[in-house]
């Protein structure tokens, strides 16, 4: 990535009382990317949102927004900063209209045609004269990203943002936030411990234990599921013994759990079946084992417990 | 500037919108009418002037009014604490201390206008029951007797300061406890429980009372040319002020330095 990144955290240090809360993060978020942060509870996710949105004071380090530094130019930094900070607590006596007037007049230049432009995107048109308080979690949700999107910000930070959504909520968030990232070029940067949603989402992700990045890595996307990188790969044959000493040093076999398990790229699966159907066995089945994110999640953080 | 005026709509729409201002409201509106509605029905002999049922009204209602503001002034900043609003509030472009003025100056308002309407009501419902008096016999301020606008005016003066005066007290303990109920508990005991501090204050027989908060709340003792709110210890106008302003001051500061350096969590 040649561009320059919207967010950059560098050495970011928290302590209360003398503890280390985070310690020493350093992180980059590019434009159009969607960014996880990915760890266990109490592992200093929110801590470390709240810092990045001006609300914690940093002990040492600082954080970049567009340049900016957000302890000493607060303003011009969160500027471009659109964030929900766990639940999307709005004023519940207000309209989800008059809450997103509230915001908007804190920010020059929102017109009224913006903010219904947003309330279209979040679906929102039928309810959004209600008061909040009548608003279901999935609603407040909704008004919680129009409320942060408004002011079109160049950084989206969004903390468990998929925490009360049902099914379709989820997928419907996904979809906008992947859109916002392709089309707008927004940064996106989502905490959430649900393993399986930063998968679908995220581009990147950082994993965070005890206060500290243990690894960032890019997330394979299906599209580009490799030809050539060999994979583990199931097959659910008759007599797996007999048939690792059949393939005679095709692939890379071994017996796992009782099955045979062979480490092969996508040439070579095929190869493999041939040679065990001419064999005479029997193949139920073959399934790549791929690396879930929570596999590769649970190695780093050596299996401590998630969410 | 136009933009600053745009973060006191926020906070007066915060205020407005919501049912129970409307109910202060009613009650400052509600209490001259009730009040006047009941010395009517008893048809007395001799009715009091205008003056006078304004001056009766006006004392009940002040109080009210102290209260009042005694509430808002613990919502503006503790409320948005415990709403979770304030994380939403404060990621805008803007510093904490533009937030911290706006809402202080929409409380000054707020009192402010509650006030004016307390005059209004009483002077209005007090005309329309009991007639217009130019120079009521009745009213036991000399000044009042003679004057009675300039009296009232000036009463409503130094009231309004005391209200300004506890407010900010009560907004002071809003951003540093950020719990609305504590504010207002320890506000209003403070407001009812004043003149007993003093008394007590007094039994010292030392002239630091005379630098505490609590009797200066009563500046309407220097109408009429008194001495002050403290008998033993004659002071002026001026050096009441003087106390309040620095109260005022300390208050302001403190809310400001917790407010601005304080971690959101």
């Amino acid at each position: 990535m040649t561009q320059s990144p919207v967010v950059r955290l560098q050495e970011v240090t928290k302590k209360i009382g003398g503890r280390t809360i985070i310690d020493r993060i350093s992180l980059e978020v590019y434009p159009g990317e969607v960014f996880g942060f990915l760890g266990p509870n109490g592992s200093g996710k929110t801590t470390t949102i709240r810092m990045m949105v001006g609300l914690m004071s940093i002990t040492s380090g600082d954080i970049l927004i567009g340049g900016h530094s957000i302890r000493k130019e607060f303003p011009q930094a969160i500027r471009q900063v659109g964030a929900i900070v766990e639940n999307p607590e709005l004023y519940r006596y207000l309209t989800g209209y008059q809450n997103l007037v509230h915001f908007a007049r804190m920010v020059p230049g929102i017109s009224r045609s913006r903010i219904d432009e947003v309330v279209r995107l979040v679906g929102m048109e039928s309810r959004i004269h209600d008061k909040v308080k009548r608003y279901s979690l999935g609603m407040r949700q909704r008004l919680g990203v129009a409320q942060a999107v408004l002011h079109r910000p160049r950084l989206l930070v969004l903390d468990e943002p998929t925490n009360g959504l049902d099914p379709a909520g989820i997928r419907e968030l996904r979809d906008y936030l992947r859109n916002l990232a392709r089309e707008e070029g927004t940064a996106v940067f989502v905490s959430s411990h649900l393993l399986s949603e930063m998968e679908l989402m995220c581009d990147r992700v950082a994993i965070l234990q005890k206060g500290r990045v243990v690894d960032i890595r890019a997330i394979r996307r299906d599209s580009e599921s490799s030809e050539v990188a060999p994979d583990d790969v199931w097959f659910d044959v008759d007599r797996p013994e007999e048939a690792l000493r059949a393939l005679d040093g095709l692939g890379k076999g071994r017996i796992e759990d009782g099955r045979l398990t062979v480490t092969a790229n996508r040439k070579a699966v095929a190869d493999i079946n041939r040679r065990l159907v001419e064999a005479g066995f029997s193949v139920y089945g073959i399934r790549v084992k791929t690396k879930t994110l929570e596999d590769q999640f649970l190695e780093v953080t050596k299996g401590e417990s998630v969410g | 500037m136009a933009d600053f005026l745009r973060l006191l709509q926020n906070e007066n729409m915060k205020i407005y919108r919501r049912a129970g201002t409307w109910v202060m409201y009613a009650f400052v509106v509600g209490i001259p009418l009730v009040m006047s509605l009941a010395i009517v029905s008893v048809t007395p002999e001799d009715p009091p002037s205008n003056w006078m049922f304004m001056f009766i009204a006006s004392n009940i209602l002040v109080n009210l009014i102290a209260i009042f503001t005694v509430v808002k002034a613990a919502d503006a900043v503790a409320g948005e604490f415990s709403q979770g609003t304030i994380k939403l509030l404060l990621i805008r472009p803007w510093r904490r201390s533009a937030i911290l003025l706006s809402k202080f100056l929409t409380l000054l308002l707020f009192g402010l206008t509650l006030t004016a309407a307390a005059f209004a009501v009483t002077l209005a419902v007090g005309t329309a029951f009991f007639g217009y008096t130019a120079s009521p016999e009745d009213m036991f301020s000399g000044m009042g007797r003679e004057n009675p606008w300039a009296y009232m005016l000036l009463w409503y003066l130094y009231q309004f300061i005391s209200t300004v005066a506890i407010a900010s007290l009560a907004f002071m303990m809003s951003a540093a406890f950020r719990s609305g109920g504590l504010t207002i508990g320890l506000s209003i005991f403070i407001l009812l429980a004043g003149s007993l501090i003093t008394n007590l204050l007094s039994l010292l027989n030392k002239p630091i009372v005379k630098y505490t908060l609590f009797p200066h709340l009563q500046l309407t003792s220097y109408l009429d040319g008194g001495r002050g709110p403290l008998p033993q210890y004659p002071t002026t106008l001026g050096f009441s002020l003087a106390v309040l302003g620095v109260h005022f001051l300390v208050f302001v500061a403190v809310a400001w330095l917790v407010f601005n350096r304080r971690d959101v969590a």
